[in-house]
């Protein structure tokens, strides 16, 4: 069994870490349990961070605003001040600082990695404040728990959250025949349902037609944020019957009788167990791990596992990585930047991200500027977490991240960025070697690759030789 | 007035369709003709950007959403004020619309809508290269396509050695890529492979770090690149956030702040091709339009029928160019949105065939399946 397949299911082996005996076990006995952050430094709630995100916005819409409605420049002012003293500025690089630590550290990469699968899957795209407060908090709190329940449970926690919620403007699909919806002569917003259906559980392969959407819209009508004068948009989930569309309603074929907030258990129910929901997300597992275009042979057993375990995520998780090193041999992955900047971190011990006092934050001035590098660096190499463009998030598709400009990121990274982040003690040559030994079965061929700068120890000579290893075709791809 | 279902239509392609394609050879034929695509994701509101006037319905429909002032075009049609670099060339013969156009699809998810808006095909997910890749390869215009965005648009693939331009925060040492290219073997790195061919054979004013988050400069350097005889001859800009569910807004609001960014790139363009202006087409892409109705956020819904604005020398005048279908509850599509009578990919087909001095039916052929797309060279560009 080839090294590659640490990073094809995890992040490559630190200088600690060495390869194990039977590495399909020591994958598969990762994704029991959830594994506990290990980020020392503040890890606030997602209620916390939301109330946070409340002030902000009331603060700047109701009371900047009509403030300084005269005076642009001094509303610039008091607008900045918010910013800092509300953490605005702050808390999306505290949450990626716990993200990368995690991926750095953690004992259980492996889940990790599906960790970050399903954040994406349930992606939250850049909209309003939302990577600012919420999708790191919605990441750890809503995704990671449900990872070892069924996907079933997943499905229902997400639809239910007020990031999701929020990202698909649940909140303001009113039912025309509800008594908000008729006092307010309002109607639906399709957005949430459609991706639930399109997204999240059965994808268009289900052939499921407008009609289909409307009555799943219709089903989530009411379910909403707890709207007040102070929170405005960012108060509490609940359903609120009086936005609820009355009557049965028909998705897929499958009629839903007028059964209020139980309705909407019921059609994720039966959407999360659809087998074309199933064979869609064991495709899209396969191809984030496998290869882009993964094979009915890598797809079939996770859809076996997937039936036989009534949809238990342990289970599905651990046939997937089953098929990962089946097929390990065979197949190439290429990674995406995030993933190839945790390997690398993870591989070199690099200092990625910056140490948890370092990101301590007093709300009183800007965050600096090694505060905000690791942000900056990710938002440079195009792959900024919690602001994919669209609400299908980020892709798994090599062609979508080969074009010039992304692998230059990727050459201007490892060159010119990296050496400042080596670590005063691993700034030798044998450092490097033996990083690559740990790693790579021809660690030789790359070791001679940077022959050259062997006795070179400027950052530009560490530049040269990260700036090789980091871009061949072993280390972008597993 | 109220907009019913009238034909706006002169002329037809029909002639030109029996009389096979003779290209005229010219010196201006001989010049470079630019053609520039940019992707307006998210879902472009036609009936926001080129407004109906008078329409008693749309203001019914639309009560939060009524733009006040609009600039005039014509009797039936104005512009969203934002866009005035539309207006002002539209003086000159050098704007025009086309309305009520759409790409064929009708499902209304912005991601299947967005594939084949750029793959052109009928099948979301089933073709793997865009519309203007096939018609680049097929015209033989290798090397030509320049992309003004971080990844490689879907719209362009399908011919090797495009360039994109999103430059990175320092300079960066290509000789790094000497020293590891011939570790790129085998079928499996071919796309890494000739990525790096481009990188290799970039010129050097595209080797300078800049700031990618300001447009103005990244426009700046795709007129640079378009204006040089032997540069590109098709760029793609990318935009996003025209997916506006919720406060829309009408003269300002989210669906102005993003027509005002197409505003930008095309004075840019304009101020800074120069006379490459004259032989340059730019035309927006997007993958459906929006609801007639507003929704409970003040915003709209997907819709199907939109718009497509154009700017460019190459056009043959001013107009606005539609098969009007008319807004009546039974002239929508399904009820709710303007309906789509042209396919827009006629119009891109025929873009392409005048930028690429091709024959509009060998285009259709090579590029559309052959799908029935009418010539409309004739109508809308000069040939």
């Amino acid at each position: 069994m080839s090294l590659k397949f640490y990073r094809r299911v995890a992040f490559g082996l630190s200088p600690n870490d060495k390869p194990d005996k039977d590495p399909l076990n020591w994958a598969l006995n990762q994704l029991n349990t959830i594994p506990n952050l290990l980020w020392p430094g503040i890890i606030p709630t997602e209620k916390e961070l939301r109330k946070k995100y409340g002030e902000w916005v009331y603060g700047d819409r109701e009371v900047l605003r009509k403030k300084f409605k005269n005076d642009k420049h001094a509303y610039r002012k008091a607008k900045d001040e918010l910013r800092i003293k509300t953490g605005e500025r702050y808390f999306e690089l505290n949450e990626h600082a716990i993200r990368h630590y995690q991926t750095k550290y953690s004992k259980q990469p492996v889940f990790e990695r599906f960790w970050l699968f399903w954040g994406n899957h349930f992606a939250i795209s850049e909209k309003d404040f939302l990577a600012e407060f919420s999708t790191g908090p919605y990441q750890r709190e809503i995704i990671r728990p449900t990872m070892v329940k069924t996907f079933e449970e997943m499905v229902q926690s997400v639809t239910t959250s007020w990031c999701m919620i929020h990202h698909l403007d649940n909140s303001e699909s009113f039912g025309p025949n509800s008594k908000k919806g008729m006092e307010w002569r309002e109607t639906i917003n399709e957005n949430h349902a459609r991706e639930l259906l399109e997204l999240h559980t059965v994808s268009p392969n289900a052939g499921y037609t407008q009609d289909d959407v409307i009555q799943l819209a219709y089903i989530m009508t009411g379910w909403a944020h707890k709207w007040d004068r102070k929170n405005l948009e960012t108060g509490d989930i609940w359903f609120d019957q009086e936005m609820h569309q009355k009557g049965d309603k028909i998705v897929l074929g499958v009629k839903y009788k007028n059964d209020a907030k139980r309705e909407l258990a019921k059609v994720i129910h039966d959407l999360a167990t659809h087998p074309i929901c199933i064979k869609f997300v064991s495709t899209k597992l396969c191809r984030h791990f496998i290869t882009d275009e993964p094979t009915e042979d890598m797809i079939n057993p996770v859809i076996e596992a997937w039936n036989k375990s009534n949809g238990s995520l342990i289970e599905i998780h651990k046939a997937v990585i089953t098929q990962a090193y089946k097929h390990n041999e065979n197949t190439h992955k290429f990674h995406p930047p995030e993933i190839w900047l945790m390997q690398l971190s993870r591989m070199f011990d690099l200092n990625i991200p910056l140490s948890s006092e370092k990101m301590n934050y007093s709300f009183s001035s800007k965050p600096n500027r090694r505060q905000r590098q690791l942000s900056w660096i990710l938002r440079e190499i195009g792959h900024s977490p919690y602001r994919a463009k669209q609400p299908n998030g980020w892709s798994d598709f090599e062609a979508d991240w080969v074009s010039p400009e992304l692998l230059l990121r990727r050459f201007w990274f490892s060159s010119v960025e990296l050496p400042i982040h080596v670590k005063s003690g691993n700034r030798s040559h044998d450092f490097i070697l033996a990083c690559l030994k740990n790693n790579f079965e021809d660690h030789e061929n790359m070791a001679s690759l940077i022959e050259n700068f062997r006795f070179g120890t400027l950052d530009y000579d560490l530049g040269q030789k990260y700036g090789v290893i980091c871009n061949l075709p072993g280390v972008l791809k597993a | 007035m109220n907009c019913t279902r009238r034909n706006f239509l002169i002329g037809g392609s029909t002639t030109l369709f029996l009389s096979g394609y003779f290209p005229k050879i010219s010196f201006a034929s001989m010049q470079k003709k630019n053609l520039i695509i940019i992707s307006l994701r998210g879902g472009m509101d036609g009936l926001t950007a080129v407004p109906v006037i008078g329409d008693k319905r749309l203001k019914k429909l639309r009560r939060k959403l009524i733009l006040e002032d609009v600039l005039n075009l014509n009797s039936d049609f104005g512009l969203h004020p934002k866009l005035e670099i539309f207006h002002k060339l539209w003086q000159t013969n050098q704007a025009a619309f086309v309305h009520a156009t759409n790409i064929p699809y009708t499902g209304r998810s912005h991601f299947d809508g967005q594939n084949l808006m750029e793959t052109g095909a009928h099948i979301p997910y089933k073709e793997k290269t865009g519309w203007l890749g096939r018609g680049l390869l097929a015209s033989n215009i290798i090397g030509k396509g320049l992309a003004i965005s971080l990844p490689m648009p879907l719209l362009l693939r399908g011919v090797p050695q495009n360039n994109n331009f999103f430059p990175s925060p320092d300079f960066v040492e290509t000789n790094l890529i000497d020293q590891i290219y011939n570790e790129f073997k085998g079928e499996h790195n071919e796309l890494i492979k000739s990525t790096l061919d481009t990188i290799r054979q970039r010129p050097l004013s595209m080797q300078i770090a800049t700031d990618s988050d300001d447009r103005r400069k990244l426009a700046l350097e795709a007129a640079k690149q378009l204006k040089d005889q032997s540069g590109p001859r098709v760029a793609v800009f990318d935009l996003d956030g025209f997916d506006t569910h919720a406060a829309q807004g009408g003269v300002d609001g989210a669906h102005a702040d993003e027509l005002e960014e197409v505003n930008k790139i095309v004075t840019i363009l304009h101020e800074n091709l120069g006379q490459a202006f004259d032989n340059t087409l730019i035309l927006t892409l997007t993958e459906f339009g929006r609801t007639i109705k507003q929704n409970g956020g003040y915003g709209t819904e997907h819709g199907y029928g939109s718009a497509i604005l154009m700017a460019g020398g190459l056009l043959k005048k001013s107009q606005v160019y539609t098969d009007w279908p008319g807004l009546k509850k039974k002239e929508l599509f399904e009820g709710r949105d303007l309906n789509s009578t042209i396919d827009s990919r006629a119009v891109y087909n025929s873009a392409m065939s005048v930028c690429f001095n091709q024959d509009p039916e060998f285009l259709r052929k090579e590029v559309f399946w052959g799908d029935e797309l009418p010539d409309l060279s004739q109508e809308l560009f000069k040939i």
